[in-house]
């Protein structure tokens, strides 16, 4: 396989092991891609990240987890780019590459394994994301950290969105119980069972699943301990 | 208890605390698990981080309202040498030592470990083994961040062999908890780290202690309880109340049966989650050098009460500030260095809490570093520890 960077160069060695490398994306193309390394725990993240920054024009030279031989990484690879987890221990050491060694590589802190997205923006606004010492031009390194964030939303907005459904999904099956139980003492029908449901949730004021877990808790044979938490 | 009620109110009473998982959280953790907070009025989450940059950060944006941070740190953070600027300030020592620098069990063996196990004896032999040996490549030392006493303490012990750090070994940073496991990979060749690391090393049978902290600095400071300068300003009665609460956390692990249940309890999984018996030699002082060697009396290991340890010197966080120039290569202005330390170094602070625990504390700021091997009185009422370096060092530097 060989690719065809805009300005007629062929990158095939590199783009026979980086199958996904996609240059055209890269706006200017007077200057080479930043190499970025990705620093991430989370190897399902990492892939999209990888992929978001292969698709717009960055090398990305390494994928590591942390705690795995950091300094060795960086000497073999030589990044000028490093997108670490904000929660990795390893970020005490990039920042003392950051200072003594000129020569050693920008790093730049990204993401977080926390539910908390707003902390990595607050964060790169306060300025402590990024250790640019000399060197690296700032604004070469503003579009990697705008793909990263992006992809790094993208990611965390579908985790959030699985976590949302498989909540549902519990939900639906509590409501289904507590209609069964229902039935089975009241007499009901199920829409007779689903009525009754939807009344108690309305005077109780509550949700539809939290008034199927008392009904549970109270029917139920032993259900005291089924209802009480998802 | 009377005092209690002569203190303002908090301005905020939820307070979140960061730690780093050392055994020199202990006063952190034990003031909020012996009710010490509550009974200040502060309701204290305890949240364990991964990195010094991340305790400071978090200070930074306000995700923490306090932090378990190495001495150096604020100055450096408002030299804007690291990740970033900004001003942090102490008003409150966490304690004194803590350290110690382990070596591979093979190198310390080779140094003599079995014969000479002293500090200044093993650095001598260290020296003597690159000297004997200089085609081979230079041994790869650790330490847990650039500006912390274990870098300056490593430094101190490797001159007092006649090694010079910059140039005859390759010194690197790596998080404590990495280190037992580079050091068996003979990744490292040795480490200075607070405990219980080197314990656990010791334990493992995979490292031998060449030094202590201690040993190198008598009751050198170690980690500090850090805020910005902003939250300070915003919260002076909720910081107040913070130090008092830890001050008598502190005061009360001076007693070596809290140190018992310090180390029971810092065991937890959510604190350091380590079993008790790695814990225990440092915290009780009956530190062991070797897996085959019988521990060796330290009482001193960790200091958190006696010695007025809280007391923010700023003689010492002038120190720490030249020698942190001295590692970026850079002479710091003596008024730069000034306007740092007093910035961020506050007794002011330490003696306004302590007045409320009726504690004794300095009415100067500075002291003179090397000169006493035992216990002496700074002034009436007020005693310090020996403060004897190796090597014989000394420094006499002004309050800044």
């Amino acid at each position: 396989m060989c690719i065809t960077k805009p300005d007629g160069t062929n990158v095939d060695g590199i783009a026979l092991r980086f199958p996904r490398r996609n240059t055209w994306l890269n706006t200017d193309s007077s200057k080479p891609p930043a190499r970025v390394m990705l620093v991430d725990d989370s190897p399902e993240r990492a892939q999209l990240v990888e992929e978001r920054l292969w698709a717009a024009g960055f090398e990305v030279v390494a994928v590591i987890a942390s705690a795995k031989g950091l300094l060795f990484q960086i000497q073999q690879h030589a990044p000028d780019v490093i997108l670490i987890d904000i929660e990795s221990p390893d970020r005490d050491v990039l920042e003392s590459l950051a200072v003594v060694n000129h020569h050693n590589p920008r790093p730049v802190v990204m993401f977080t394994q926390q539910d908390d997205p707003d902390y990595i923006e607050q964060a790169v606004g306060a300025g402590i994301s990024t250790y640019l010492v000399g060197g690296i031009n700032p604004e070469q390194v503003k579009p990697v950290i705008d793909v990263a964030i992006a992809q790094f939303r993208a990611f965390q907005a579908l985790r959030e969105e699985l976590h949302d459904t498989r909540i549902q999904l519990e939900d639906r099956k509590l409501i289904e119980q507590a209609k069964g139980l229902l039935m089975a003492y009241q007499k009901l029908s199920e829409d007779g069972a689903h009525r009754m449901l939807t009344r108690l949730a309305m005077d109780a004021n509550q949700r539809l699943p939290d008034v199927a877990r008392t009904v549970l808790a109270t029917l139920s044979p032993g259900g005291k301990d089924k209802g009480r938490s998802r | 208890m009377s005092r209690d009620k002569q203190l303002p109110p908090p301005e905020k009473s939820a307070l979140t605390l960061g730690f780093m998982r050392l055994s020199d959280s202990a006063p952190l953790v034990m003031a909020r698990e012996t009710g010490l907070f509550a009974r200040y009025g502060l309701e204290v989450a305890l949240a364990r981080e991964v990195s010094w940059a991340n305790l400071r950060d978090k200070l930074v944006v306000g995700k923490l309202d306090a932090a378990h941070l190495l001495a150096p740190l604020p100055m450096m953070t408002g030299l804007g040498a690291g990740g970033m600027r900004a001003n942090l300030l102490t008003g409150l020592s966490l304690g004194l030592n803590g350290n110690a620098i382990t070596l591979s069990r093979a190198l310390w063996e080779a140094l003599g470990g079995e014969r000479d196990a002293s500090a200044p004896g093993m650095a001598a032999a260290l020296h003597e083994r690159i000297a004997g040996s200089p085609g081979a490549g230079p041994l790869t030392l650790a330490t847990v961040h650039l500006f912390s006493m274990h870098t300056f303490q490593l430094r101190m012990w490797l001159r007092a062999g006649g090694v010079d750090p910059d140039r005859e070994v390759r010194i690197i940073v790596l998080p404590p908890e990495q280190m037992c496991d580079s050091l068996a990979r003979g990744i490292i060749d040795g480490f200075c780290v607070g405990e219980p690391w080197n314990t656990l090393a010791v334990q493992q049978g995979i490292g031998a202690v060449a030094a202590t902290g201690h040993e190198i600095w008598n009751n050198a400071p170690e980690k500090v309880l850090g805020v910005t300068e902003a939250w300070h300003n915003h919260h002076p009665a909720t910081h107040l109340r913070l130090r008092i609460a830890i001050m008598a956390a502190c005061q009360a692990l001076a007693e070596p049966a809290q140190r018992e249940l310090a180390a029971d309890i810092l065991s937890q999984a959510q604190y350091l989650g380590l079993p008790a018996k790695v814990l225990l030699p440092a915290l009780t002082g009956r530190f062991c050098r070797a897996k085959h060697l019988a521990p060796m009396d330290a009482p001193d290991f960790h200091v958190f009460g006696r010695y007025c340890a809280g007391f923010p010197w700023r003689s010492q966080a002038q120190w720490m500030v030249r020698s942190s120039g001295a590692l970026l290569g850079k002479d710091i202005a003596e008024e730069q260095c000034r306007a740092l330390v007093q910035q961020s170094w506050r007794p002011d602070l330490y003696r306004e809490a302590a007045r409320h625990l009726g504690l004794p504390a300095p009415s100067r700021d500075a002291r003179p570093e090397g000169l006493h091997a035992g216990c002496w009185e700074f002034e009436p009422g007020v005693v310090l520890g020996p403060d004897l370096m190796i090597g014989g060092g000394q420094f006499r530097l002004s309050a800044g």
